[in-house]
């Protein structure tokens, strides 16, 4: 652990990406203690601009932005987390099947993982949630029902790469059953590249919850970015700042948890790190 | 009547004059329309839909057998030159002109306005059950004269000849149809290359992108039309579409058709005319539709407690932008049958808490007293951020509200086909007359499961249910006002539904165009004196 | 060659079998159908005229019944009605598919020529500060919402400046006909095509570094380098034509990735292409039509797939079609 931190705190840019990542985290526990202002309540004029009476001034209904930006982040946060981690437990399970046994099973997997690569995944996603409706389950359930797919690939193929090592042969030799040898075997062997994939998976999955948001696919009870941005779309040409604003927060938030990524990368496969 | 009243009428008398005799050469001839809504209509006939893009083309296509001028839409002389009523108001005679021809050069006669009523209108018309329910027979002694039969009055039969209502189709290019199935006439290829009387025909339609309507250079009025084109473009985006006004790609944007938040900005620029007028025909009433079955919300109390947490002002101006007004009751300000006397709703907090707690309804943990959700219609961003702002100022009060989004099917579904809502805010019209937009919202009658924009809350009152019987069927106008006055003081002391605005139709046009606002129901008129600079 | 393409051509069966019925069954779990829809816009509908919609849109059958009909109707390429459009769903997809592509293709075409020149740039100075740029730059294209990018484009270049038309694809009054209608689309397309494509520009320029640096500590290179082949021609002969092969398959693989942009991009700019399109019917709950873009949609990903493996071929004589 001492070492992975010691590789990880080499790479500057990530250690920066985390410091952003843990202020985020910070904003969206703490926020509502130090302004705690309901983002739905309509406070002020509507449309004021921001370092006036309000830091960041006020939206379409009056309602305090900067209220919205702190109640966003956990919104925004967690469903990305969340579906980032259904997505890489469905990916892991179907993956490491399909790539240890091979055969009839790797076979069918691999050919629904296929068909789900095939269908364009934002239209899947923007079908799911219109049909069961939006609220903040659906929309995890979504966004994680377009992602597993590339775990999926990519632990079958690490599964593939270790079946026939030697380790796994003893297992065998020992009468280790299957599960065992999938879960405590192999499975911590192939975890590293898994890590990676999901952590930057949660910025993917901000960025789709964003867009789901924005085209009016939102939980109508939570704030998000996205959604400030679809609200403030139609003041664009009178105060776009509204719209930018938001948008930023997407932005550094996404930025910093690929950089966070890719530090785990490095720290993760050093053998990597010299590309 | 004092002196200076005398001298502000008169004034006022010789401005309307004024308009209404401008000197001739202020019509130009020649030049083109361009107007924008969305969505692109789905048909071009009203038959087919009677949503309002398909509305607003149709009817400068296909004509009825009257027209209406002001706001109050007072009967004129159309395709009917004249028309009489019999005394017991069940036997309507009309007078067909009789040089009036089709596109196509056939002559109109009564056979086509029979085969309309009979053949498209009463079965396939949305509303046409509404005007045509009570039809007994339609007879044609001869070419020129039609009449109707009815089995009661309908007091607001004459009503029914608008032409969106009662557009008359021919009957030598569809009579050869198979009309056991309603499919044969909605899918034909008529409904998008139509064939009416109208003042413009029908030249191009591309999907996607715009239908162009030509001159009638055959028109029964003489001189008219003025205008050469009318365009409908599709520009999906709302944005957009307030762009295209800005700069002069569109000459006109009707009935709301770009964003509200755009609609004040644009109204104040100098090339660009804002009016609220011109839709008094249609009556658009906004409410919060409560599903009236189950304890709290079936406590009039409870009803009477949200109406009071919620700013109607607010409302208008901050949602709408400041289009339209606080509504009083079922009916809007400017329906003949309106009932001045009615008051304003009032906005108070602390009253309204103290009357959820005469009802019982202590405040608990957090302060909440109970839990609610509400679902919001899915017509445009105005209805949700309303939704938002209900949900909070409800909260100020206790009343948790969880919002449920939902598109159009999934709100249909479930607010008249499994009544499975407890509050939506919603959108409905007046239309000319209140047997038609309002009464279907109130009468017992019409607690029918699986029928839109009817009575979903389930509301039953004898006294309400025997008024809109009697005034269905009441000829005497003095008395039809009173039964009506009735029935909008019960409605608002009880509030089946807690209404809110009247909202305003904005159109938005370029001052190039002249003459289009006509009669409560212009954009749906046929623009025949319609010019443009 | 024609026998691969023939034997991929059948494997396109069974996909789109699958398609469909996942796209069907999807649809029937919704609350609501079009009978309520149109009924609902008519303002003023009696249960009688709800009834008889349904009945004229077979929404009164069995499900099973449904699902056969659909099937059957699938393989004579009727893909049904649309009752929001009431047009046929083929007829209105035909419509709109050139729109989109007009969008797609010129995005991916410069996404892929930007990325691939960005990365080799960036590969031969590695570590400098044009490295640096460019792979900060990528980093934050990257990370921005696309719909986002679109909308700031719009406030600097069309609100701003005045440059460009904020949306649609051509003038709505002029009516222009000849060159004047291209140039018009073409000065419409401008931001869109910038908007979609810089995402891409982003990922293909990461991609083509990677891989470039990826084939340059192949021996090959090094026999060139040791022949005394100049620099410049390492890199853009021998390395790039090989790192380029990854970068082709993920540009065919992306093609779905593309269309679910399109939604957004379409959306933000009023374009009337398929992407809008799934929006609105969606709205409307237009079974049919969904139904039918959908199916599309995945046949055009397909087929993209298709030319990016044909595409591969060519770059790497290696791989022979049997």
């Amino acid at each position: 652990m001492k070492q992975f931190w010691r590789r990880y705190r080499k790479n500057r840019a990530a250690v920066g990406g985390l410091v952003v990542v843990a202020l985020i985290t910070m904003i969206a526990i703490a926020g509502p203690y130090f302004h705690p202002v309901d983002p739905f309540d309509m406070v002020g004029r509507p449309y004021s601009p921001p370092f006036g009476e309000f830091p960041l001034g006020t939206d379409v209904s009056g309602r305090d932005i900067l209220a919205g930006i702190i109640r966003g982040a956990p919104v925004s946060l967690l469903i990305g987390v969340v579906a980032s981690l259904v997505a890489t437990i469905i990916g892991v399970a179907l993956g490491s099947v399909a790539g240890y046994y091979g055969g009839f099973i790797d076979d069918a997997l691999m050919r629904t993982t296929e068909f789900f690569l095939t269908i364009p995944s934002f239209i899947l996603a923007v079908v799911i949630v219109a049909i069961f409706a939006p609220t903040v389950y659906t929309i995890t359930a979504a966004i994680a029902a377009v992602s597993w797919p590339s775990v999926a690939r990519l632990v079958r193929g690490e599964f593939i790469a270790q079946r026939e090592r030697e380790y796994v042969q003893a297992s065998r030799a020992l009468g280790m059953p299957d599960w065992e040898i999938i879960l405590v075997q192999i499975l911590p062997n192939a975890l590293a590249p898994v890590i990676v994939v999901s952590t930057l998976m949660v910025a993917t999955a901000i960025l789709t919850e964003s867009g789901l948001s924005f085209l009016g696919l939102g939980d109508p009870n939570h704030v998000s970015w996205g959604y400030m941005i679809g609200v403030a779309r139609t003041a664009l040409r009178v105060a776009w700042w509204m719209t930018a604003i938001p948008g930023l927060m997407i932005v550094v938030a996404v930025i910093a948890i690929n950089l966070a990524g890719e530090g785990l990368n490095d720290a993760l496969n050093p053998k990597l790190r010299e590309r | 009547m004092n002196l200076r009243t005398i001298i502000t009428t008169t004034a006022a008398a010789a401005v309307l004059l004024g308009a209404a005799t401008l000197p001739a050469w202020a019509q130009k001839k020649g030049g083109t329309l361009a107007f924008s809504y969305q969505p692109e209509p789905s048909a071009l006939s009203t038959i087919a839909t009677t949503a309002v893009p398909t509305a607003l083309v149709s009817t400068k296509i296909f004509e009825s057998l009257l027209e209406y001028k002001g706001p109050q839409l007072d009967p004129q002389p159309g395709l009917a030159e004249s028309w009489t009523m019999s005394p017991d108001g069940l036997t309507y005679t009309f007078k067909l002109r009789g040089d009036v021809k089709w596109h196509d050069g056939k002559p109109f006669t009564s056979k086509d306005v029979k085969f309309s009523v009979e053949k498209l209108i009463a079965p396939m018309h949305s509303r046409g059950k509404v005007y045509f329910g009570s039809l007994d027979t339609v007879e044609t002694p001869d070419a020129r004269t039609v009449v109707f039969k009815l089995k009661k009055p309908v007091p607001y039969f004459l009503k029914a000849f608008q032409p969106t209502e009662s557009p008359m189709h021919p009957e030598h290019i569809l009579g050869s149809l198979d009309f056991s199935d309603a499919k044969n006439v909605r899918q034909s290829e008529f409904m998008s290359k139509p064939i009416g009387t109208g003042p413009f025909k029908f030249k191009e339609w591309k999907k996607g992108s715009h239908v162009v309507l030509e001159r009638n250079p055959d028109y029964w009025k003489k001189d008219r039309p003025y205008l050469d084109q009318v365009i409908f473009r599709a520009i999906p985006d709302g944005a957009a579409r307030a762009i295209a006004l800005e700069t002069g790609e569109i000459d006109l944007a009707p009935m709301n058709a770009v964003p509200q938040a755009d609609i004040a900005r644009l109204g104040k620029l100098k090339h660009i005319q804002l009016s609220n007028d011109g839709a008094e025909g249609l009556g658009p009433l906004l409410w919060l539709e409560i599903n009236l079955r189950e304890k709290p919300l079936s406590d009039k109390r409870v009803r009477q407690a949200i109406s009071m947490a919620i700013d109607r002002k607010k409302v208008v101006d901050v949602m709408w932008y400041g289009q339209g007004k606080p509504a009083r009751g079922p009916l809007v300000s400017g329906n003949p049958l309106y009932d001045k006397s009615l008051k304003p709703f009032e906005y108070n907090l602390k009253k309204a808490n103290e009357l959820l707690d005469q009802a019982g309804y202590k405040r608990g943990a957090g302060g909440v007293r109970f839990k609610i959700t509400q679902h919001f219609t899915p017509y445009g961003e105005s209805f949700q951020r309303l939704a938002e702002y209900t949900k909070n100022e409800l909260g100020k009060i206790g009343i948790q509200v969880e919002t449920q989004s939902a598109d159009m099917g999934g709100w249909l579904k479930a607010v008249y086909t499994d009544w499975s809502y407890d509050m939506t805010n919603n959108f409905t019209h007046n239309y000319s007359d209140p047997a038609i937009g309002t009464q279907r919202a109130f009468v017992s009658s019409n607690i029918r499961k699986g029928a839109s924009f009817t009575n979903s809350m389930g509301y039953k009152n004898e006294r309400i249910d025997q008024l809109f019987e009697t005034s269905g069927v009441e000829i005497d106008p003095a008395k039809r006002k009173a039964q009506y006055a009735e029935i909008q003081k019960i409605l608002a002391d009880e509030l089946p539904v807690i209404f809110l605005v009247e909202i305003a139709y904005s159109h938005l046009w370029n001052k190039r165009v002249h003459g289009l606002i006509t009669n409560g129901i212009s954009m749906y008129s046929n623009w025949d004196s319609v010019w443009v600079d | 060659m024609l026998r691969f393409i023939l034997r991929r051509l059948l494997q396109l069966v069974p996909v789109l079998l699958a398609i469909a019925t996942l796209n069907f069954f999807l649809l029937q779990i919704a609350p609501g159908d079009a009978a309520d829809i149109i009924a609902g816009q008519s303002g003023h509908a009696t249960p009688e005229f709800v009834a008889a919609l349904r009945a004229e849109f077979g929404l009164d059958q069995p499900m099973w019944k449904q699902y056969l009909l659909y099937l059957g109707k699938l393989v004579t390429l009727d893909l049904g009605y649309s009752f929001q459009y009431q047009l046929p769903v083929t007829s209105l997809i035909a419509d709109r598919l050139p729109a989109t592509l007009l969008l797609m293709v010129p995005s991916l075409l410069i996404a892929v020529g930007l990325g691939v020149v960005l990365g080799v740039i960036a590969s031969r100075r590695r570590g400098g500060w044009v490295d640096s740029v460019v792979s900060i730059g990528a980093l934050v294209v990257y990370a921005t919402p696309v719909f986002w990018l679109g909308l700031m484009l719009i406030v600097l270049f069309s609100i701003q400046l005045g440059w460009l038309p904020s949306g649609g694809i051509a003038d709505v009054r002029e009516g222009n006909t000849g060159l004047a209608h291209v140039l018009d689309v073409a000065h419409h397309l401008v931001l869109p095509v910038i908007t979609m494509a810089l995402f891409y520009v982003a990922i293909y320029t990461r991609l083509m570094r990677a891989s470039m640096l990826e084939v340059y500590s192949l021996d090959f290179i090094t026999t060139a380098r040791a022949k005394g082949v100049p620099e410049g021609g390492i890199a853009w002969r021998h390395a790039a034509r090989n790192a380029l092969l990854p970068v082709v398959t993920l540009a065919g693989l992306q093609f779905g990735h593309l269309l679910g942009g399109s939604v957004l991009v379409e959306t933000v700019f009023g374009w009337p292409g398929l992407g809008r399109l799934v929006f609105d019917s969606l709205l409307q709950r237009d079974l049919n039509l969904l139904l039918g873009i959908l199916f599309v949609s995945s046949v055009v990903v397909v087929i993209a797939n298709l030319l990016a493996d044909l595409t591969y071929g060519v770059l790497d004589p290696r791989i022979v079609h049997k």
